[in-house]
């Protein structure tokens, strides 16, 4: 206790400059900064400016992501989420489009019917646009022209809308996102796919024919009217059943082409756009089932007409080049690339007009000419995946006689890797976008000390002395290793920075995050978050987890479908599975000693029961809140249900780790404030119509300890809350009913107190036990003193640091989604005891409180993310080291995120700006000036005496 | 195929959504911010009211992607279309810039009915919203113009990051304690240089003086490493304790008499 007190009081003279020093920066905190997986129709390496060589690698993720890539290190050059389309659901409704051209400094995407256009260097907007009244984008095309140097900076897009019953092709102005001209097609046809050669523009449309099948129908139209000049009308309804028989519509190369295959997928049907003929090619499956039929042709104008079909089946896969004759519209083969027993993926490049095939087996790289089969290059890959390749975009460098080639492909876990020329550059792990839930876990190695330290507090004090001399006497044969390691310690902790150190205190930990496509992730904090191993643990790409719940060396993974999988924390290997059972609504967890877990149904009632004390609130899907006793799953013990109209979104309870180093809060003139602590507090969040109600609950008994209304709340913003200690937080966007009111985000925070008078507990007094249910003098009802802010921006989720005593000053861990930061206010900041209109007297000086401003701008200094970009946030874990001036936090849901946070300075570690080398220095200038003094002094002494003497 | 380009005089412009009124903000470059293309892509804008009661969720889609405006090539943000959907009412919004390094001023937009801009002002957080600032846009003015044009107002950049003082021998010899060291040292060096330097007689006095003076003997006899030399130097606190040595204000005293003496003798030399 006395230690404690001395901790805090160490605390506190240390001033709470909270900032990040330039030089921590990606060595206290990592960034994982994703976009989400790359679909295989928008990604591409792009060349954005025409004055230099260097390209970029873009992508329009799944999750509506559009982004740059530098392709030398995989970091992100920019992104923007283009999700901006006003059709409800058109993010399930199809994937996004994106287009670009080589050397034009702008990227074309769609999102239902959102089209926007985006500089390919900076990412800001050049236009956008939206055809709400008339439907989504079905297809893209950016219009080349063939003299390319008269076309100045921009490029004009064709778009095809699909209008439900009409396909509607426009064409939209580079540089304005204005329509030029558009062009209705009402015949009722199915419309599928734009593509454009230089004059032309051919929309392509399936007509149904009369008794099964569709029809091809290509219109084309003058690309600078939008007038049809004809059409053609291709006989492939014994083919063609819908849209997915069409394997490839072949845009902007000199002879755009469509290719399509039958059923039985036994023959593969080639049409030049624009002609009639059409060329029938039979698919050779050598005995094999073909399960999937690609089609890679160049994008580019001048490139030639040359393209490649792959083929693939249960075991093989190869490939077969063709040559189109643009005079004639027929399509030859020009040869075969071999098959091979292993999957592979091909990519297109081209270079000026020259054609280049990469192919990416599980084993090797290769690429190819269009022009002859002669393998130009042959690489074997280093260390190969083990994860399968989905798609690829690969770019050939030509250096002569031989070239260089570099594939982003993106793999079954997730990942997104660049190998070069067969080595693999980067990875980026895409798959962690889509967090669903994650968790701090124990590795065991801390959980062995633990257990020994536990064997010696329960034996007899003889025998956990002797227990302890064996443990140590075991412990020096890591001796010899420890003293060889000595050394290289101290040299590393005097060069380098504290980092590396500071392991054995907790701040190396692991964290374990589960994604919805059913894999698991484990990110080490201490080593800027690096993936330590991924899993798949499910097979599904919609897993629901509910929770996770770490025991030391295991972490347990808990799905909506009542099922569970239990992986070992150090290596990820699955070692137990439970199968599904029932839906499950949520996860409780009862901590007696260790944690247990409890499934909650829809209706809010716990699956099964508990032997022992303890209880639990749950929150049912019809929005009522529900006390349970942990023996009893069939009848609650209370029930809460809000006020008419309102509706329950939000149950938050304090955390686990939570302890308080002080009753009391002492005042200027040290009287004390002694806090509420009920360990068993619940915050609950209802909204209504244009209002926002926070109730404080008992969890033990259902009564409402506080309750507070907030009218015209836009509910549709986010309300986030949060609760700690004696105090809690929630903000929301309120509106102003008379223009005499404020309007904007608001911060409130509320602190609960036993009584209102100093010194004073209450009817509670210091009773050490008290019953909430049964006493006739149950306690009386918190004092409680809010004030409210103002903020500048929406907060949409809240969280509190937490440290291992306490002691340290709390911070409010607030995620801004509108500026995609992370920030920690300080408890001092939010003080709801700040004097208003006032200054403060001088006793409230001392307790470090000053004058209420109503506005709280967010100072830079409390940006924990400083300037990085961490967007999709929708969830923040921290947790408490061995230190206690350190707390971790991790941030996950789209990007991750994970840092540490000092709120009251590192006052236990010695930091960076503690320089070792000058310690040393300085003990040796002082020893240097004591060896060279010492005799002049002495010869002086010597001096004086016989001068006195004399 | 045969490639020509048929020049066509009039292109058809055809406005599929019905644009009311767009608002452009523009960056000004400022102090701060000299150049605003260095502002990063996720920079936005965003206009904030709360929704009429009757509202749905697709109308909330709708607000929320109309209502936000992402930066633009040449450093500005525009909303396109700002008619509010179905029940048309006028409506107030609170214009903010989203930015996490710069912080812009927000402003109130007022828009009518029907989507046209009636005025743009400063407002200010935490004060009443009808307690308006300067103005920046005002519809009877520019009732000539379609679309409004505001410029929006850089406060303040925020600094991220903590300055970690930096070692350096100035700071260092800026230490009080190292200054007091330092010159101690230029004592002990110093002085007997300086007594040597002296002429004989003067040097003779000044030993006179400071025999006499009780804080220059002491600090001579400190500076002489304590050996010998009479004062509170070579002051027996052990034998003073035990009572057989005079204590220290004994040869303070004597020090006194030696220094009446002794200006006693200055005195006698002025005359002489």
């Amino acid at each position: 206790m006395r230690l404690q007190a001395a901790l805090s009081l160490l605390a506190l003279c240390v001033p709470s400059t909270l900032a990040i020093y330039a030089d921590e920066v990606n060595h206290i905190d990592f960034h994982h900064a994703l976009l989400g997986l790359p679909s295989s129709q928008s990604t591409f390496f792009l060349k954005p400016s025409s004055a230099s060589n260097a390209s970029l690698l873009y992508t329009l993720s799944e999750k509506s992501i559009l982004g740059a890539i530098n392709p030398r290190d995989g970091s992100l050059v920019w992104r923007q989420n283009v999700s901006r389309s006003l059709l409800p659901d058109s993010a399930a409704a199809g994937g996004g489009l994106l287009r670009a051209s080589d050397g034009i400094n702008a990227v074309v995407s769609a999102t239902g019917d959102y089209i926007s256009s985006w500089n390919a260097l900076d990412g800001k907007l050049i236009w956008e646009n939206w055809f709400t009244s008339e439907g989504s984008v079905a297809d893209l095309e950016l219009l080349e022209l063939e003299d390319a140097s008269a076309a100045g900076t921009f490029r004009d897009t064709i778009a095809l809308v699909n209008a439900g019953e009409a396909g509607v092709v426009k064409r939209i102005d580079g540089q304005t996102g204005d329509v030029k001209w558009e062009y209705k097609d009402e015949s009722g046809d199915v419309p599928f796919q734009v593509s454009s050669s230089p004059t032309e523009v051919f929309y392509i449309s399936l007509q149904s024919a009369l008794l099964k099948g569709s029809k091809i129908k290509a219109t084309s139209l003058d690309s600078v009217t939008g007038k049809q000049t004809y059409q053609q009308t291709l006989n492939s309804e014994n083919d063609v059943t819908g849209p997915d028989s069409i394997v490839f519509v072949g845009a902007n190369t000199a002879a755009p082409i469509i290719v399509w295959v039958d059923k039985a997928r036994k023959v593969l049907k080639v049409n030049v756009i624009g002609t009639k003929q059409v060329s029938t090619i039979n698919i050779d499956n050598k005995g094999e089932e073909i399960k999937n039929i690609k089609v890679h042709a160049p994008k580019k104008l001048n490139s030639l007409p040359h393209f490649l079909v792959g083929y693939e089946t249960e075991s093989s896969s190869w490939a077969e080049v063709y040559h189109t004759d643009m005079k004639l519209g027929t399509v030859t083969k020009a040869y075969d690339i071999p098959r091979v027993q292993e999957r592979s993926v091909f990519a297109t490049s081209n270079k000026d007009a020259n054609v280049y095939f990469t192919r990416n087996t599980e084993s090797e790289t290769t690429v190819v000419s269009s022009a002859s089969h002669g393998v130009l290059g042959r690489w074997a890959l280093k260390n190969p995946s083990t994860e399968q390749a989905l798609h690829a975009v690969s770019e050939v460098v030509d250096k002569g006689d031989t070239v260089a080639v570099r594939s982003a492909s993106l793999l079954a876990s997730g990942d997104w890797q660049l190998i070069r020329n067969g080595q693999a550059e980067w990875t980026r792990h895409e798959g962690l976008s889509r967090a669903s839930a994650a968790a701090w876990a124990e590795t065991d190695e801390q959980e062995e000390l633990a257990h020994q330290l536990e064997v010696e507090g329960h034996e007899s004090l003889h025998g956990a002395y002797v227990h302890r001399v064996k443990r140590h006497i075991k412990d020096l044969e890591y001796l010899p290793e420890w003293l060889k390691e000595l050394p290289k310690r101290i040299l590393t902790s005097i060069l380098t920075d504290e980092v590396s150190n500071l392991d054995s205190f907790g701040i190396s930990k692991p964290i374990i995050i589960a994604t919805e496509n059913g894999r698991v992730f484990a990110l080490d904090s201490g080593n800027h978050g690096a993936v330590s191993w991924s899993v798949k643990a499910a097979e599904t790409d919609a897993w629901n987890v509910k929770a996770i719940i770490t025991q030391p060396g295991t972490a347990t993974v808990y799905a909506d479908d009542g099922s569970s999988v239990t992986l070992k924390v150090s290596s990820g290997e699955i070692v137990g599975r439970t199968a599904p059972s029932s839906k499950v609504h949520s996860i409780a967890v009862i901590n007696n000693g260790a944690s247990i877990p409890v499934s909650i149904r829809e209706n809010g009632t716990p699956m099964e029961t508990i032997n022992g004390s303890g209880f639990l609130v749950t929150l049912s899907a019809d929005g009522k809140v529900l006390g349970w006793s942990a023996q009893d799953n069939k009848t609650p013990v209370w029930e809460f249900i809000p006020a008419r109209g309102q509706k329950i979104i939000r149950a938050t309870s304090r955390p686990t780790h939570d302890p308080v180093a002080s009753i009391g809060k002492v005042l200027g003139d040290r009287s004390v404030l002694y806090k509420y602590l009920n360990p068993n507090l619940a915050l609950i969040t209802a909204v209504g119509d244009n209002s926002a109600s926070f109730y404080l609950l008992d969890a033990v008994s259902g009564t409402v300890l506080h309750s507070s209304i907030q009218e015209n709340v836009d509910t549709s913003q986010p309300i986030a809350s949060t609760i700690s200690e004696n105090w809690f937080a929630y903000s929301f966007f309120g509106d102003s009913t008379d223009a005499s009111e404020a309007k904007g985000h608001q911060l409130v925070i509320s602190e609960l107190y036993e009584s209102f008078i100093p010194n004073d507990r209450g009817p509670l007094n210091s009773a050490t036990n008290y019953s909430t249910l049964h006493d006739v003098d149950a306690p009386a009802p918190p004092h409680v003193i809010a004030q409210s802010f103002v903020i500048p921006e929406p907060i949409s989720h809240m969280a509190v640091t937490q440290t291992r005593q306490g002691i340290t000053t709390r911070q409010l861990l607030c995620t801004l989604p509108s500026s995609n930061s992370i920030i920690g206010i300080p408890r001092q900041i939010l003080d709801p005891r700040r004097p208003v209109n006032r200054d403060p007297s001088s006793t409230e000086a001392e307790e470090g409180l000053f004058k209420y401003n109503p506005f709280l701008e967010f100072d830079g200094r409390w940006f924990l993310t400083h300037s990085r970009d961490v967007a999709g946030i929708n969830n923040v874990l921290v947790k408490d080291t061995l230190l206690e001036s350190t707390g971790l936090v991790i941030a996950f849901g789209g990007d991750v995120y994970g840092t540490r946070v000092m709120p009251s300075q590192a006052f236990d570690v010695l930091g960076k700006g503690f320089s070792k080398i000058q310690l040393v220095l300085t003990v040796v200038a002082l020893g240097i000036g004591v060896t060279v003094l010492a005799p002049i002094v002495r010869k002086k002494q010597i001096n004086t005496i016989w001068k006195t003497g004399s | 195929m045969h490639f020509s380009i048929i020049p066509i005089p009039s292109i058809v412009l055809l406005a599929t959504t019905v644009i009311c009124s767009s608002l452009t903000i523009t960056i000004p470059p400022s102090n701060l911010l000299p150049n605003p293309n260095v502002l990063p892509a996720g920079t936005h804008a965003t206009l904030t009211s709360l929704p009429s009661s009757s509202s749905s969720s697709q109308d909330q889609t709708t607000r929320n992607a109309l209502f936000n405006a992402p930066l633009t090539c040449s450093a500005t943000f525009v909303f396109r279309n700002l008619q509010p959907s179905a029940p048309t009412q006028p409506a107030s919004y609170l214009l903010d810039i989203r930015s996490a390094e710069y912080v812009f001023a927000p402003y109130r937009v007022d828009v009518a009915a029907d989507g046209k801009v009636l005025g743009a002002w400063e407002t200010f957080r935490g004060n009443p919203w009808d307690n308006r600032g300067a103005e920046k846009f005002n519809a009877v003015d520019a009732a000539a113009r379609e679309d409004a044009t505001v410029e929006a107002k850089l406060l303040a950049k925020r600094g991220f990051y903590e300055q970690r003082s930096s070692f350096s021998p100035l700071s260092l010899v800026k230490n009080p304690m190292i200054l007091l060291a330092l010159v101690a040292l230029g004592f002990m060096f110093g002085m007997p240089k300086l007594m040597e330097n002296m002429d004989p007689e003067m040097r003779a006095e000044f030993e006179k003086h400071s025999r006499s003076s009780p804080i220059t003997g002491g600090a001579r006899s400190a500076m002489s490493g304590g050996g010998g030399g009479g004062g509170p130097g070579n002051f027996d606190l052990a034998g003073w304790m035990a009572g057989t040595a005079p204590g220290p204000m004994a040869s303070a005293e004597a020090a006194a008499q030696g220094a009446a003496t002794g200006r006693e003798s200055g005195v006698a030399r002025r005359r002489g």
